[in-house]
């Protein structure tokens, strides 16, 4: 792209935020219900794929989201503090987590993470089990539903959200931050070598990951109005993180938000024709994608999809 | 101190810890020779599990009997597991094989969900109840049995990577692939009867499994954690550490169970606990070989 100011993309964007702005007007209760979930998703994702991009891959991103869900929903209890309040805590104290937890293990290279991050989520969910008097137990934590159960005042909260993890991500992408991961992910030693401590870049990319998906912790338990243990730190949230953005496209603004798109449409379908295991197409779309499309969507359309039309106009 | 307890929780801990060595003797076999993480090893023991309660239930086979029925089936299924999805990312990225893996442990675990519902499904065969007095200790029959068959199957394992030609060639390959197709091992190939051996010997620990514990679909993920547990104490890619991580596995879940406050529910989250442990205390795993 040249130097002169991009009227094209600003014009694009305020289309878009104007549509976002009126999009609840136009749709029903259910659809607003969906797209909320899917903003969610998203921003599960993309916080995912920031730490992704420093070539670590979490298994475990539902510790956190378990850490901001408890927290926002344990704090309301407790104090009755402000829903938005409560996520916002909820969002620092699993971003204080993850550096303490990233201090601790992003030494360690590539499947050792990996393995540590599920570990992590499931020694949280045992802790939570187990100590009922704290934190609930196994019957869960339930809140009031957010702004008094209004569906739209909780979209437009969730689309700031959205758009300030998008807006990050786009600042990473266009910062010196970017070279840095990306010396990191592609080699770790050499990255080193050049002056980058890989272990700080690293901690770094964890916590910004965690602050977005602990809010999205503490949004889901008071938009849900009742969270359970093994929910918020199961394994289905975890795989969810990292599964859109695979699927989409790794490393990409638009991977993750089109990723979620397509998923969460093949989910939804699924969970109308099948009770249980919906989340099959997960496992499906990990296989096929690390098979055949490595890539994912993104990739495919800008291989694939754009030379055709390309080879049209010329 | 109460020796009665105390003994009592040293048979238990080295009863099951018998099983987690068969649960996790194929994903060391997997990652010791072609260098593979497989986190759906646990789905493979899950559907040996699945297989025995379904030969049991429907056929009324004992569960000691369809041990090699489940290990032959799962032999099977491993085969064009190994074929068309692992084959094809042997050399890529750690990650890959990762998200590779992960994604079939994903599928099954959900397969078996839809198939078979969420239920716990138990084998309760008439020798369930039996139990073997041995002075101070209780040692119940199954688990007794249980435990003698993951010690054959073990050393089994070791006889063929030692004696047998075909487990030679693992050990060659696993040793340096490169040489190992000089001097006219078809490396391929014996990826291939290693990945069918570890995916037999999931199922025949699947059919121990499913005689001490309940079978639902998620109980191979929750034996993959603690294989993993358990590689990482004993180091990667080793029998003996294998056995040596499952001993420990075993003690610490059976005393934990014993002696702390509302142990049994604590001591499921002994095997996350240690691998986040071992892993912050020592990054390479307890007994500390370097594997990228």
């Amino acid at each position: 792209m040249n130097r002169s100011f991009p009227w094209k993309t600003v014009f694009l964007l305020v289309a878009l935020a104007i549509f976002m702005i009126f999009y609840p007007k136009w749709v029903g209760s259910y659809f607003l219900h969906l797209t909320v979930a899917a903003f969610l998703t998203m921003i599960l994702s993309s916080s995912w794929d920031i730490l992704a991009r420093t070539g670590q891959v979490s298994v475990g991103q539902a510790g956190l989201f378990g850490i901001g869900a408890y927290t926002a929903a344990l704090l309301f209890q407790w104090i009755h503090l402000q829903p938005v309040l409560g996520m916002l805590a909820g969002a620092i104290l699993a971003m204080g987590v993850a550096t303490l937890l990233g201090y601790l293990t992003l030494r360690l290279r590539g499947i050792y993470f990996s393995i540590t991050t599920i570990a992590f989520s499931e020694a949280l969910s045992v802790i939570w089990l187990m100590t009922p008097s704290v934190t609930g137990g196994a019957m869960g934590v339930s809140s009031p539903p957010l702004f008094g159960g209004n569906r739209e005042h909780a979209y437009y909260l969730i689309l700031v959200a959205l758009a300030l993890v998008i807006f990050v991500v786009w600042l990473i992408e266009s910062s010196r931050l970017n070279l840095a991961f990306t010396a990191i992910r592609e080699n770790e030693d050499v990255a080193n070598v050049m002056g980058i401590n890989p272990t700080r870049y690293k901690i770094l990319a964890f916590m910004i990951s965690a602050f977005f998906t602990g809010f999205a912790g503490g949004f889901y338990s008071h938009y849900n109005t009742y969270i359970i243990p093994h929910e918020v730190f199961g394994l289905g949230i975890s795989i969810g993180c990292l599964v859109m953005p695979i699927f989409g496209g790794l490393y990409t603004i638009t991977g993750p938000i089109i990723g979620t798109i397509v998923i969460k449409v093949i989910e939804e379908y699924l969970r109308v024709t099948i009770s249980y295991g919906h989340q099959i197409a997960y496992g499906l779309i990990l296989v096929v994608v690390v098979l055949f499309m490595p890539e994912g969507l993104v990739g495919l359309w800008r291989r694939r999809i754009l030379p055709l039309f390309n080879r049209d106009q010329g | 101190m109460d020796w009665a307890s105390f003994l009592q929780s040293l048979a238990n801990g080295i009863l099951i810890a018998g099983l987690y060595a068969a649960v996790t003797l194929g994903l060391t076999l997997v990652l010791g020779v072609m260098g593979i993480v497989n986190f759906a090893h646990g789905e493979l023991v899950m559907l040996g599990a699945y297989s025995t309660f379904w030969l049991f239930t429907l056929l009324g086979i004992d569960p000691m009997l369809s041990i090699p029925m489940s290990g032959l089936i799962l032999f099977f299924i491993g085969l064009p597991i190994y074929r068309f999805t692992i084959r094809p990312i042997l050399k890529d990225p750690p990650l890959n094989q990762l998200l590779l893996t992960l994604g079939i442990s994903i599928f099954l675990q959900n397969l078996a969900m839809i198939l078979w519902k969420a239920d716990s499904r138990a084998v309760i065969t008439s020798y369930s109840g039996m139990s073997l007095h041995l002075g101070m200790v209780h040692v119940g029959l199954t688990r007794l049995v249980t435990f003698l068959i993951a010690v054959t199957l073990t050393i089994f394992l070791i006889l063929f990577l030692y004696k047998a030609r075909p487990g030679r060639a693992m050990r060659a390959v696993s040793e340096n692939n490169t040489a190992s197709w000089l001097i006219g091992i078809n490396v391929q190939k014996t990826y291939l009867l290693a990945f069918g051996v570890a995916s037999g010997l999931a199922g025949a620990s699947g059919a121990l499994v499913s005689t001490i514990m309940y079978t639902f679909p998620m109980v191979g993920f929750k034996l993959s954690l603690k294989a993993f547990c358990i590689l990482i104490l004993g180091g990667l890619g080793n029998i003996p550490g294998a056995l040596f991580g499952s001993l420990i596995l075993g003690l610490t879940e059976s005393f934990v169970g014993t002696y702390a406050p509302e142990g049994s529910g604590w001591a499921e989250g002994i095997s996350f606990m240690l691998i986040m442990v071992i892993l912050i205390i020592k990054p390479t795993g307890l007994a500390g070989t370097r594997r990228e």
